[in-house]
C-alpha cells in the first residue's frame, strides 16, 4: 500500500485505518532509530564517554549485588544513602519539568509550546532514572515482581511506597504517550486531535504534583523520624523541584540553541518565562528552609537535635557541614543572582544561578535531607554517613544512564518537532 | 520491512548518504559499536552471573509468599532450605513451621531496676538465633542510661567497665511488637506483617530489601543483611524455624520474633532465660493470672515513645 | 478558537473534578484497609488435657561445711561441719563481722545491714538457720528466711517478677525451674556483685566513640 496516497490530504484530518498505521508507525520507529545513532562526531564522543561511566557504574552494581550491600557506606543507622537521595531529589527534577507544561497548556504561552516537549522528555529520562536509583537500592532486585500488581503482593493502599510505584510508573506512561503521541503526529504532518492529548496534558499537571507529593510522604509519614516528620515536607519538595527542574531546562535549551545552530533564538520565550518561575521559586524555597530552621533551633530538643547536628555538627561528628554550607551558600547566591533586571538577557549570570541551584537542590534534597533524618538513630547513636566509593560510581552510572536517554530522546524530537524530517516530502 | 528505506529517510534531510544499503560502511560500523557497547555490558554484569548460580535458585525465585503456601508447599520449601544450610554452610539443620497458638497475645517486660547491663541477653540471642559472626549481630542493643533521664541521649552502648555503674541504669531495647507497627504498613510487598500472637515476622524469602521498614521503625529494631551471614559450621543452632531464626540470606530485613520457634512451644525467649538477674518477664498477655499480667496490674510500667502511638507489647517498670 | 478554550476548560475541570473523586475514595479505602492486616494461619487447636506442670524451685545446697585451710593425702580441702566446733563453744550475740572471731571465719567478708550472724544462724543448732521468731529452719528453706524482711522482693517472686528462670511460659507445656535467692545473692554480701559486660556491639563504620564510650562526652 502506497502510505503518500492516503495522507495526501493533509487539511482533513480523515480517520486512518490500523494498517496504514501499523505501517508509518514501523517507519517512524526507523526514523527514531536512525535520528537516535546519526550525528557528529561530538554526539558519538557524548555518548561514548557516558557509554563508559554507565559501564563502571553497572560493573560496580553487579558486584554490590554479589557481595551485599556492605559494599556501600550504609548501616543499619543509616539505612538510606546516596541512592535514595539522588531518587529524591530526580523525582523533583521529573516533576520540575512540568513547569514547562503549565504556561504552555493553561496560560497558552505560545512561546512555551514549541518547547514544551523538551520538559516533558526530561520527565521521561528523570523517572527512567527514579526507577534505576529504587532498583539499586534493593537488596534483592531478583524478588522485584513481589512489588508488582497482580503478580506480586502489592501492599496498596497502605505502604506509601506502592503508592510511589503507582504515580511514578504513572507518570511515565502519561509522558510517553503525550510526547509520542505528539510527535507521531508532527512526523506524520497532521495537526494532533485535542481529545487525545489535552485531558492527558491536564493529567500530568496534577500527577507530575503528585509524584514529588507522595515521594515527600514517604518520609514525612514516619513519626520515628523527627526531621522527616513535617507537614512543610511536601511543599519544600515541590518548590525545590520547581527550582531545580526549570535550572536544568534553561541550561539544555542553551545547548541545544549552540548545538543545532540556529539563529532564531529558539526557547527565547521560554526561557524568559523560566527564569521568572526560578525567580519567585527559588524565593519560596528559602522562606520554607528558614521556617524550618527557626522552628527546629528555637523549639530545641529531640526535633531540633538532627538540624542542629547537620548545619553545626555534634561534638567531632561533622560530616554534613560541608554539603550543607555549600548548598546554602550556593542557593543564596543563586536566588540574588536571579533578582538581576532583565536577567534572560544576561545568559551568563543566569546560567551561574541555574547550576548554582542545581547544585544547591541536589544537596539540599539529599545529603542534607535524607541522610540527616537517620542521625543520631531512633535510639540516638551517633553514626556518620559518606557514601563510599560504589556508590558513586553507581549514582554516576546512572546518571550517565539517564543523560543518555535524554539526550537520545531529544535527538529523536528536536529534527521532528522542527519539522525538518516527516513522513510527507517536502 | 521489505520496501526500500530511502522512501521515508530521503526527505528528512539527514545527511547520512548511505541510508540506502544495509551494509553502508556507517551501518556497519554503527553495528559493529553497538554490538560492543552489548557486549561490554554483558561483562560488567558478568558478577551477576556468580551470583545466580551461587545464591539463588529457579525454586526460591519463583516462591510465593509464606501465607499463600499450603502445608505441602511448606514442606518443600523447608527441605530445600535445609538443602541450602547443608550446601552453604555444611550444617545439618531442621526447619519447621511454628504458628501461634489460639489465646495467646505475647507480652514482655523489663525491669530496670534489676537489669545490671551485663549484655547476656544480647549474647544469647546471637547465639539463639544463627547470627552473623562477623558483625556481632544481636536484635538487642543495651543502653546505659544516665540515673536522673530517661533520655536516650544520655545513652550510651558502647560501655566497656565493669557494671551496674552506681550512677548507672541500663536499658535494653528490642523489637517492641508493636500492636500499631509502623514497619508493617510501609512494607510495599507485605513481606513483613503481624501474627494473631502479636508477633511481627518477616518471609525472608519474599522481602525485597527496600528497607523502609528500618527507616520507619523507631526502636531501631530491624537489622538489614548487608552480607551474607557468616556462621561456622558447628556454631550454628540446628533447631530453626521459617519466619524465625533460620539462617537469613543476603540482602533481607531481619527482627526480633520472640524466639517464636521456642515461645509458639511454650518456653522461654533465649534471652529472658539467659538473664543473670531475672529482669524479664514474659507470658501470655490474655491469661489473666499470667506473670506479665501481674507486672502491669501491679507495677507502674511505661512503654518506650509512647507518643508514636505503636502501642508496644513490651514494657519496663521499676521496682521502687 | 473560543470553542477550542472552552472544551479546554471542560476538560481540565472534568480531569481535577475526576482526581480529586478517585483521590478521595482511596482515602477512604486506605482507612478501612488499615485494619486488614491479615495474620498468618492459627495452630491447630491441640486436643490437651490440662496438665500443669511443676515449678521447681532450686534447693540450696543443704548443711554448709566449712573449709579448715589444711589438705588431706588426696589434696583435697578439708571441711568440717558446723557442730563440729560450735558444740563446745559459747554463742556470742554481738558478732557481726568475722574480723572479730580468733580462729575461723576471719575472711568472711559481710555487708548484710545491721545483722549479727545469730540473726540468720541457729545458736542452738548450727546445721539449722533461726527464723526471727526463733524457729528453727532448714538450710533447703532459705527462701523463707529471706522474704521474712524482704517482703517486696518475695511478692514480686511470686509473681514471677523477680529472679531467674528457665523453661516453659506455658506451663501447659512444661516445666519451669526458678533461681532461689541464694543463687544470686551471697547471704553475706547479697548486693549483686559487679560484672565486666560481655559481647559489646561492634562499630559500624561511620561510628567513632570517645575516650570515655559515651555517646555523649
Amino acid at each position: 500500500m502506497n502510505v503518500n496516497d492516503t495522507t495526501a490530504n493533509p487539511a482533513e484530518p480523515e480517520p486512518h485505518d490500523a494498517r496504514f498505521h501499523a505501517t508509518s508507525y514501523m517507519k517512524f520507529l526507523r526514523l527514531a532509530f536512525r535520528l537516535a545513532t546519526e550525528g557528529s562526531w561530538i554526539f558519538y564522543l557524548w555518548m561514548i564517554v557516558l557509554t563508559c561511566i554507565a559501564l563502571v557504574g553497572t560493573h560496580a552494581w553487579a558486584v554490590q549485588v554479589r557481595d551485599g550491600m556492605a559494599v556501600t557506606a550504609m548501616t543499619d543507622h543509616v539505612s538510606w544513602g546516596l541512592y535514595i537521595a539522588n531518587f529524591t531529589f530526580i523525582v523533583g527534577l521529573a516533576a520540575g519539568g512540568v513547569m514547562m507544561v503549565i504556561p504552555a497548556y493553561i496560560y497558552h504561552d505560545r512561546d512555551m509550546h514549541d518547547t514544551v516537549i523538551i520538559g516533558e522528555l526530561l520527565a521521561i529520562a528523570s523517572i527512567v532514572m527514579c526507577l534505576l536509583f529504587v532498583v539499586v537500592d534493593l537488596g534483592r532486585p531478583d524478588r522485584f515482581w513481589h512489588i508488582m500488581p497482580f503478580v506480586g503482593k502489592f501492599h496498596w493502599p497502605v505502604s506509601m511506597l506502592t503508592w510511589d510505584v503507582i504515580v511514578l510508573n504513572g507518570y511515565l506512561l502519561l509522558n510517553l504517550h503525550i510526547c509520542g503521541y505528539l510527535l507521531y503526529k508532527r512526523f506524520l504532518g497532521e495537526a494532533p486531535d485535542r481529545k487525545w492529548y489535552i485531558p492527558f496534558v491536564f493529567l500530568s499537571i496534577a500527577w507530575a504534583i503528585s509524584i514529588h507529593t507522595v515521594t515527600a510522604f514517604l518520609y514525612s509519614g514516619l513519626g520515628g523520624r523527627p526531621f522527616w516528620n513535617t507537614a512543610l515536607l511536601a511543599p519544600r519538595f515541590l518548590t525545590s523541584a520547581f527550582v531545580a527542574g526549570p535550572a536544568f531546562i534553561i541550561v539544555v535549551l542553551q545547548i541545544i540553541r549552540r548545538i543545532t545552530k540556529t539563529k532564531t533564538k529558539i526557547g527565547e520565550g521560554s526561557i524568559r518565562t523560566l527564569a521568572g518561575i526560578m525567580r519567585i521559586t527559588i524565593l519560596i524555597n528559602l522562606l520554607m528552609l528558614v521556617s524550618e530552621i527557626f522552628t527546629s533551633f528555637y523549639t530545641g530538643g529531640a526535633h531540633g537535635v538532627s538540624a542542629k547536628y547537620l548545619y553545626f555538627g555534634h561534638h567531632g561528628h561533622h560530616a554534613l557541614m560541608p554539603w550543607i554550607w555549600t548548598s546554602a551558600v550556593f542557593m543564596i547566591i543563586a536566588a540574588v543572582l536571579l533578582l538581576r533586571p532583565r536577567i534572560h538577557e544576561h545568559l551568563w549570570t543566569l546560567d551561574i544561578a541555574c547550576v548554582l541551584a542545581f547544585i544547591a537542590i541536589w544537596i539540599e534534597k539529599g545529603m542534607g535531607l535524607i541522610i540527616p533524618g537517620f542521625i543520631p538513630s531512633t535510639l540516638h547513636e551517633w553514626v556518620e554517613y559518606l557514601p563510599s566509593a560504589t556508590e558513586w560510581k553507581i549514582t554516576a552510572g546512572i546518571w550517565a544512564g539517564g543523560l543518555m536517554v535524554y539526550t537520545l530522546l531529544l535527538k529523536i524530537a528536536i529534527p521532528v518537532f522542527a519539522g525538518t524530517v516527516s513522513s510527507r516530502k517536502p | 520491512m521489505s520496501e526500500p528505506s530511502g522512501e521515508c529517510g530521503s526527505g528528512c534531510g539527514c545527511k547520512g548518504g548511505g541510508d540506502d544499503k544495509l551494509f553502508s560502511r556507517r551501518n556497519l560500523i554503527k553495528g559493529a559499536g553497538i554490538t560492543l557497547g552489548a557486549a561490554a555490558f554483558a561483562k560488567a554484569l558478568s558478577p551477576l552471573a556468580h551470583w545466580t548460580r551461587e545464591a539463588t535458585s529457579v525454586d526460591e525465585f519463583l516462591q510465593k509468599h509464606y501465607r499463600e503456601l499450603t502445608k505441602v508447599d511448606l514442606e518443600v520449601v523447608f527441605r530445600r532450605l535445609e538443602r541450602e544450610a547443608k550446601q552453604q554452610y555444611g550444617a545439618d539443620v531442621t526447619i519447621s513451621d511454628h504458628r501461634p497458638q489460639a489465646g495467646v497475645k505475647f507480652g514482655y517486660a523489663l525491669n530496670l531496676s534489676i537489669c545490671i547491663g551485663c549484655r547476656r541477653c544480647a549474647e544469647a540471642c546471637h547465639h539463639e538465633n544463627n547470627h552473623d559472626r562477623a558483625t556481632s549481630n544481636s536484635y538487642i542493643r543495651v543502653l546505659e542510661m544516665t540515673k536522673g533521664s530517661m533520655d536516650m541521649e544520655k545513652g550510651n552502648v558502647h560501655y566497656d567497665h565493669p557494671v551496674p555503674h552506681p550512677d548507672k541504669f541500663y536499658m535494653p531495647v528490642q523489637c517492641q511488637q508493636c500492636d500499631n507497627p509502623p514497619c508493617v504498613d510501609v512494607c510495599p510487598v507485605e513481606a513483613t506483617w503481624k501474627e494473631a500472637d502479636g508477633i511481627v515476622v518477616v518471609d525472608y524469602n519474599w522481602c525485597i530489601g527496600c528497607r523502609y521498614c528500618e527507616a520507619a521503625c523507631p526502636y531501631h529494631a530491624r537489622r538489614f543483611n548487608w552480607t551474607k551471614p557468616v556462621i561456622p559450621k558447628e556454631e550454628i543452632n540446628p533447631k530453626q524455624s521459617y519466619l524465625s531464626n533460620r539462617i537469613r540470606p543476603q540482602g533481607v530485613m531481619e527482627k526480633c520474633t520472640f524466639c517464636l520457634h521456642r515461645t509458639r512451644e511454650g518456653r522461654m525467649p533465649a534471652c529472658l532465660e539467659a538473664c543473670p538477674t531475672g529482669a524479664r518477664v514474659f507470658g501470655n498477655l490474655l491469661d489473666p493470672d499470667s506473670e506479665i499480667r501481674k507486672v502491669i496490674e501491679n507495677k507502674r510500667v511505661f512503654v518506650l515513645k509512647e507518643e508514636l502511638g505503636t502501642k508496644p507489647s513490651f514494657f519496663y517498670f521499676f521496682d521502687e | 478558537m473560543a470553542g477550542e478554550a472552552r472544551i479546554g476548560k471542560i476538560a481540565f475541570g472534568g480531569v481535577i473534578a475526576l482526581i480529586g473523586v478517585v483521590f478521595v475514595g482511596v482515602l477512604v479505602w486506605t482507612w478501612l484497609a488499615r485494619n486488614d492486616l491479615k495474620p498468618g494461619p492459627k495452630a491447630e487447636e491441640p486436643s490437651t488435657p490440662a496438665v500443669i506442670h511443676p515449678v521447681t524451685i532450686r534447693t540450696p545446697a543443704g548443711i554448709p561445711r566449712v573449709a579448715t585451710g589444711e589438705v588431706d593425702s588426696q589434696g583435697q580441702p578439708v571441711t568440717i561441719a558446723c557442730a563440729t566446733c560450735h558444740d563446745t563453744r559459747q554463742p556470742n550475740y554481738e558478732t557481726r563481722s568475722g574480723t572479730t572471731l580468733k580462729d575461723f571465719h576471719q575472711g568472711l567478708h559481710f555487708a548484710h545491714g545491721n545483722q549479727s550472724c545469730l540473726s540468720c544462724h541457729n545458736a542452738t543448732d548450727y546445721d539449722t538457720l533461726k527464723q526471727a521468731d526463733g524457729r528453727p529452719l532448714e538450710f533447703s528453706q532459705t527462701l523463707m528466711l529471706c522474704a521474712q524482711c524482704h517482703g517486696p522482693q518475695f511478692r514480686d517472686y511470686q509473681n514471677g517478677s523477680h529472679g531467674g528462670m528457665q523453661g516453659h511460659w506455658d506451663l501447659t507445656r512444661g516445666g519451669r525451674t526458678r533461681n532461689t535467692c541464694t543463687d544470686c545473692h551471697d547471704p553475706h554480701h547479697p548486693a549483686y556483685p559487679e560484672v565486666m559486660p560481655v559481647f559489646p556491639p561492634k562499630m559500624v563504620r561511620g561510628e567513632t566513640i570517645t575516650p570515655h564510650g559515651e555517646n555523649h562526652p
